[in-house]
């Protein structure tokens, strides 16, 4: 059964479609990269596929069910800066929040989920970061807190939405080495980003968008000069080595 | 200094202000990390009419739940979804509520003397049954919020992240606006439709100054409701008694209680450093 | 007898010009959302005014420093990071109410005088208030033309007014000491607690009829002259008080205009990623 299965998609916001045409299916284990210009609907498709945006058109299958029936099961990454650095709440306190749904509302953290938590933040490489709060972190080390909540939850499913926008270089690496790792043990991935060195490292599949899907594939299928080209409206120029940099801001 | 609390109604006054302060610390660190700041003031005030209807009627508490649960519905649905106006709307609706409040008690004889009471509470007139009620009070609001912390921590700190974690982010709200209205009316005969914001407000505020950690701020926020309460009624009664001074308790309570804010703003300062600007 | 001398005809006068000036200055309120700190500012203005009149000065003026000195404790405490400005307008506001509070019971008389600077008293409004409001509003009207432009573009672009040169902290001191004179002045006819309304939901209710500053601002002040008309008659004919029957008519415009406003077709909402 794959993770994801989108088949003529359109999704958006008071029926007013933001992104259409999308053609997807995503296996177990696979990294799928979402590519586009700002704006270009890569933050609604991920709320789609958390049941977070209405779907207006076609059919989406998110872990075998409707994306409102999958929710929940996902797990999520938001994007940093959209969280309140002065809040005060450890990390630790952050990543447990990503046992929260199979703890319930009354049973006390047990034993499995503190330990739980406390791979995750291994994973990440903070563990000696665990009594900090939150907000005294670097940009970097924030994001990486937050893809060990998503992980503490122990998803089939992780969506990423701009994971290495304001991210430190040796966090990039480290998130990167995560992900590979999470999909090796067959976390299907799914995360958006307007880096396309990055895109060529990390995934399996590309999807290029920009109000509607250009072109899916692999990355060498999909990050060509002309996909590219059409897909950006011409921001883009054209590189001795083959490949093809994007000159939108 | 305990002397005076061995009057019976100094001491229901203190015991009164030590049930407000067990459930005041922990719901206004909630209050204080959501920024419902706006929302509680909104709550108080438009909980105003349902208390002078409550007490045409002969039944003050029943008209002030009423009208807290009403309210507390109505507000959310005002706020949901973070609607562009919902700051004016807010506003406009508190005070509208508050004058159907001031109207009708304009109509009654003895409109001033029963306004102020309203506005401002009768602490020292606490009676055991009041005590009894806010007790029942307190217990539902603990269980209440017992049952709802972890959700509404994750929903106060990520919102997004809570929603995608199958969270249903406008139950969640409800839940807590329903918690703060019912904090005002355990509080509104005591300490009076207008300084109950006080009470949902500064305890974490100042206990923020003091820690990161929001279980001490529970704690704090707590501790401080309690000092401040004995302190504020210590000095309304030597004020009155050894000065002539008629100082209102429930008004001397929240002084102690912004004087203490005040006094911990260095210690934040000394703590994290100068203020930045944001 | 002149025609002054009525206390109706005074009280009308006197619901004119507040009606006015809270119209005027409502539409900066709402456009940038300030709401909660008027109410702030209501709020901390009475123990200002209370000591005023305790010490025997003018209120304006007891209530202009007041005022001044939260609207400046408001910067200075919400210039700490976030999570601290709500929080410190709610300080303020308590603390403002508490003050007064006190201070009034210090006086005999307790109860009378308190409901009247929190409700107001139309209906005692002197000659002495009324010249005082008008020059308020004369004050006011110019201080808001002259600095239309770049309030307007403050509001609009905060980040971009900054960076285009604009004093953006020296225009946030004029419109707080703008909105902190409309409400003392206003103080005497609704009370610190309604002015809110009067200020707040004229223009609310203009911002849905029209989407332009110039519109708004004129159906604004007729929004809020209505209403203080209205509310005084309904006040005199029934004999329920006056600031709240002023406040719940304001309020009548602003629920009325709603789902009139929804009628008209709008415009789809933009798109967003």
């Amino acid at each position: 059964m794959p993770a994801l299965r989108y088949a003529g998609v359109s999704v958006g916001y008071d029926r007013t479609p933001v992104l259409t045409h999308v053609d997807l299916e995503l296996d177990p284990g696979q990294r799928l990269i979402l590519v586009g210009p700002n704006g270009a609907g890569k933050s609604t498709l991920i709320k789609s596929v958390l049941g977070l945006a209405p779907v207006l058109a076609g059919e989406a299958t998110v872990l075998g069910e409707s994306p409102a029936a999958a929710r929940g099961r996902a797990g999520y990454v938001p994007q940093i800066d959209t969280l309140d650095a002065d809040f005060p709440v450890s990390v630790r306190q952050v990543v447990m929040m990503g046992r929260y749904r199979s703890i319930g509302w009354w049973r006390p953290a047990r034993a499995a989920d503190r330990r739980a938590v406390a791979d995750a933040l291994e994973l990440v490489g903070l563990a000696d970061r665990a009594g900090h709060r939150f907000g005294t972190l670097s940009g970097g080390q924030r994001q990486r807190v937050l893809l060990a909540r998503a992980i503490a939850a122990e998803p089939r499913l992780l969506l990423l939405d701009e994971p290495f926008n304001g991210v430190d270089a040796v966090s990039q690496e480290a998130i990167i080495a995560v992900l590979r790792e999470l999909a090796a043990g067959g976390t299907a991935l799914v995360l958006s980003t307007h880096d396309l060195t990055v895109a060529r490292e990390l995934a399996d599949l590309v999807c290029l968008i920009n109000g509607r899907q250009w072109a899916v594939g692999t990355p060498g299928e999909t990050l060509t000069a002309g996909k590219l080209r059409s897909a950006y409206g011409g921001h883009t120029v054209d590189l001795p080595d083959g490949h093809t940099m994007l000159v939108e801001p | 200094m305990i002397e005076p609390f061995t009057l019976p109604f100094m001491a229901r006054a203190l015991a009164e202000i030590v049930l407000l302060a067990l459930i005041c610390g922990p719901v206004s660190v909630f209050v204080f990390a959501r920024r419902l700041s706006f929302t509680s003031d909104a709550l108080t005030h438009t909980v105003f009419p349902g208390v002078v209807i409550g007490f045409m009627a002969g039944q003050l508490f029943a008209g002030a739940l009423v009208a807290a649960i009403v309210t507390a519905v109505a507000l959310t649905l005002l706020t949901a979804g973070g609607r562009v106006s919902d700051d004016a709307a807010t506003a406009v609706l508190l005070t509208a509520m508050f004058s159907i409040g001031v109207v009708l008690v304009s109509r009654r004889s003895s409109y001033t003397s029963d306004l102020t009471s309203f506005l401002f509470g009768r602490l020292l007139t606490v009676t055991p049954r009041q005590i009894a009620e806010t007790a029942v009070l307190a217990v539902v609001v603990l269980i209440a919020l017992a049952i709802g912390a972890r959700a509404l921590l994750f929903r106060t700190f990520d919102p997004a992240g809570a929603q995608a974690a199958g969270y249903r982010v406008f139950w969640l709200d409800l839940w807590l606006n329903l918690i703060v209205a019912l904090v005002v009316v355990a509080a509104v005969r005591a300490v009076g439709t207008i300084l109950v914001v006080a009470l949902l407000i500064i305890p974490a505020a100042a206990a923020r100054m003091v820690s990161d950690r929001l279980a001490v701020m529970v704690v704090t926020g707590t501790v401080l409701v309690v000092a401040a309460g004995y302190t504020g009624l210590l000095a309304s009664w030597t004020a009155s008694l050894h000065y002539g001074v008629a100082l209102t308790s429930a008004s001397a309570v929240v002084l102690v209680l912004v004087a203490v804010y005040l006094v911990l703003i260095p210690v934040r300062i000394l703590r994290t450093g100068p203020a930045r600007r944001t | 007898m002149s025609w002054w001398d009525d206390a109706l005809h005074r009280a009308t006068a006197e619901v004119i010009l507040a009606g006015c000036l809270a119209g005027l200055v409502g539409v900066h309120v709402v456009l940038r959302r300030l709401s909660f700190l008027t109410m702030a500012l209501t709020h901390a203005t009475f123990p200002g005014v209370v000591a005023a009149s305790i010490i025997g000065v003018n209120i304006l003026l007891g209530g202009i420093v007041a005022g001044g000195v939260v609207a400046l404790g408001v910067a200075a405490l919400s210039r700490r990071r976030g999570q601290d400005a709500s929080a410190a307008t709610g300080v303020l506001l308590s603390a403002g109410f508490a003050l007064g509070a006190a201070l009034v019971a210090t006086q005999s008389g307790f109860s009378r005088d308190l409901s009247s600077f929190l409700v107001g008293s139309i209906l005692t409004v002197g000659p002495q208030d009324l010249l005082t409001t008008a020059v308020v509003l004369v004050v006011v009207a110019a201080v808001l033309l002259v600095s239309a432009r770049p309030l307007q573009l403050i509001g609009f672009d905060r980040a971009g007014a900054e960076a285009a040169g604009v004093p953006v902290g020296r225009w946030d001191i004029v419109l707080l000491l703008t909105l902190e004179v409309v409400v003392v002045t206003m103080v005497p006819a609704v009370g610190t607690i309604l002015a809110v309304s009067l200020i707040v939901a004229p223009a609310a209710a203009a911002r849905l009829w029209s989407g332009r500053v110039v519109p708004m601002t004129v159906l604004s002040v007729v929004f809020a002259v209505g209403s203080g008309l209205a509310g005084l008659w309904i006040s005199s004919r029934w004999n329920v008080a006056a600031g709240a029957s002023i406040s719940l008519v304001a309020t009548a415009i602003l629920a009325v205009s709603w789902p009139a406003t929804r009628i008209r077709p709008r415009p789809a909402r933009p798109a967003t990623t």
